[in-house]
């Protein structure tokens, strides 16, 4: 069985790549997209570590899976709400470009 | 009977509340255009029958609910009776607002009572996913209803960074709950108590677990360094919601962070005591950026948001100074965020009628407004009296219990730093009240009088907020003078999760 740790390194690097993506990013839809790959990092983590771990009597039952399917779930309805709010955004200025959306600083 | 089904009748409340929030939904339909102020007394009702549901059923109630992921103790009825009340406030507040600024009243007010049953469960929960669960019913209410006005490019804006700044802490914060769980193979807050009593020397994986689940939270309650999201939120944000996002779900995240800190951290003693001084720093930095930014400031959202960065640093101050075997520390954090909520609501209302009179929200505005509005004017300059901290109203009793417990804990500095920020505090809150009382009239661009701009500001405000503004400025005055019936409370709560 291969390795907690290289689970651990994947989903890591996931995270980080995601948030590099969420500051980077300037459309509003790509920072989206790198949040949910924020997230599948720590499913990955969640799943991972429940399933090494299972039989050792140190975690119990299925917490890491069932853990994973609420964030799946949750993030599922974050994004239709983000969606519905940059929509509108885009139809009153027609523009989703975070460097523009600027009215208010400071 | 398995531990996962026990009890299940002592969830009633929060049943009852989500059905309450669907019948709003429901009732929404059928109600024609212009009566859908029924929705806000409906509602209102349903939470008056809620309160007295919760405090005749879970009095003196101590039991764990789906096998320990949920508490019904006397610290979770606290804070359910006061969210509950807050709720029937922020309704008194907002309904002369809802009604003429804003479509889809109905929606607005079961969003609302959905927020209290994410902030209900939140204060109950006494475990990481069901806690994440609660922030995020919470957080999406909240995420609509800054958007409500949604033609308006201001309001777009300010939901559109919440959303997104509110996705992204979600998502570290999850990933602190992942750490954490590879790490220590739990999530309940007293088994992680457990976890790091016994460890001996603690993983970096468990450090950055814990670390991102604050950071995660720092967010979700606006803590320097990561509060930048709060002014353009508030301001962006219809009134009645700046009202909501200032004082409900800062309330509720402490709640939150109460039962973690004090069920979760403070029982491993030792480290704790190196956490504390995380949260000293964060506490000092938060309370001295937050009032001295707030000096700048020319928009009263913008001015009341940092101030309640200011706020969440005296309170964090206050979590800092959480330990195993005194109660001063959470009992002060508790009285504040009683004492800050009915301030801020007394601050809010002032100006949300202000508002609906004006539709104005600069602080040069506000000139002249003890000539025209007297009963407006005194309320507000009461309630930014408290902000200040200054005596016989309830901003100073809370002040000096929090930092009484902040100092007797060693932290002589930090309550010293305390001290030093409401000065500088009180100083943006009196020029607030030097433009109510001494600045005269603002004229218009164009040289013509306010009044007859705004010919609205000659009649009296709403009998709805008439209403929270006597109540509120009563409260202050009363909490701050005798507030000993409100600590009684409080100590029989905090005894719930400190010892």
């Amino acid at each position: 069985m291969v390795d907690l740790v290289w689970f651990q390194l994947l989903s890591a690097i996931l995270f980080v790549i995601g948030l590099y993506g969420v500051m980077a990013r300037r459309s509003a839809v790509l920072i989206i997209m790198s949040i949910e790959l924020m997230l599948n990092a720590v499913n990955i983590n969640l799943i991972a570590a429940a399933s090494h771990m299972e039989g050792t009597g140190k975690f119990s039952d299925f917490d890491g899976q069932l853990i994973a399917i609420f964030i799946i779930t949750v993030a599922a309805a974050e994004v239709g709400l983000a969606l519905a709010i940059i929509l509108r955004m885009f139809k009153n200025r027609s523009t989703v470009n975070v460097d523009e959306i600027n009215l208010m600083k400071w | 009977m398995s531990p996962l089904s026990d009890n299940l009748d002592l969830l009633t409340p929060e049943f009852a509340m989500a059905g309450l929030a669907f019948l709003v939904f429901a009732l929404d339909l059928f109600l024609p255009e212009g009566r859908k102020n029924l929705l806000a007394f409906v509602s209102m009702a349903g939470l008056a029958v809620l309160i007295v549901l919760s405090l005749v059923m879970l009095w003196d109630e101590d039991k764990s609910l789906y096998d320990g992921l949920l508490a019904v103790d006397s610290f979770s009825l606290f804070f359910k009776v006061f969210f509950m009340g807050l709720g029937i406030a922020i309704i008194l507040t907002s309904m002369d607002f809802v009604e003429n600024r804003l479509k889809h009243q109905g929606e607005f007010y079961g969003l609302l009572l959905f927020s209290i049953l994410g902030m209900n469960v939140m204060a109950q929960s006494r475990e990481l996913l069901t806690a994440y669960i609660a922030l995020e019913l919470l957080s999406f209410s909240l995420y609509v209803m800054v958007s409500y006005t949604k033609n308006s490019d201001k309001t777009n804006e300010s939901a559109l960074k919440y959303i997104l700044v509110g996705a992204v802490s979600s998502a570290i914060l999850l990933y602190g709950v992942s750490m954490v769980y590879s790490t220590l193979g739990v999530t309940k807050f007293d088994e992680i108590a457990e976890g790091l009593a016994i460890v001996s020397d603690v993983s970096p994986a468990l450090w950055v677990g814990v670390g991102l689940i604050l950071v995660g939270m720092m967010f979700k309650v606006s803590a320097v360094p990561f509060h930048m999201w709060a002014p353009d939120v508030y301001e962006g944000a219809p009134y009645p919601v700046t009202a909501y996002l200032a004082i409900g779900s800062k309330a509720a995240a402490f709640a939150l962070i109460l039962r973690l800190a004090s069920e979760g951290f403070v029982p491993a003693t030792e480290r704790w005591e190196q956490w504390q001084v995380v949260f000293a720093v964060l506490a000092a930095a938060t309370m001295l950026l937050g009032n001295l930014v707030a000096l700048g400031q020319k928009n009263l959202k913008r001015l009341l948001a940092y101030s309640s960065v200011g706020h969440v640093g005296f309170i964090l101050a206050g979590v800092t100074a959480l330990s195993a075997n005194s109660d001063l520390a959470s009992n002060g954090v508790m009285f504040y965020l009683v004492g800050y909520s009915v301030t801020n609501l007394v601050v809010f209302a002032a100006l949300i009628s202000f508002f609906n009179m004006t539709g104005r929200e600069m602080m040069s505005d506000l000139g002249g407004l003890a000539d025209h509005q007297p009963f407006l004017a005194a309320c507000l300059g009461m309630g930014l009296f408290s902000l200040a901290g200054l005596p016989i109203f309830v901003g100073f009793t809370m002040k000096f219990y929090l930092f009484t417990a902040v100092a007797d804990q060693g932290y002589l500095w930090l309550a010293g730093l305390a001290i030093f920020s409401s000065l500088i505090g009180l100083y943006y809150y009196l020029n607030v009240i030097r433009y109510i009382y001494i600045e005269p009239a603002l004229t218009g661009e164009n040289g013509e009088d306010l009044l007859e701009e705004y010919p609205a500001l000659t009649k009296r405000p709403s009998f709805t907020l008439i209403t929270v503004l006597g109540t509120g400025s009563a409260a202050m005055i009363w909490l701050g003078v005798y507030p000993k019936p409100l600590i009684d409370a409080i100590e029989s709560a905090s005894r719930a999760i400190v010892f």
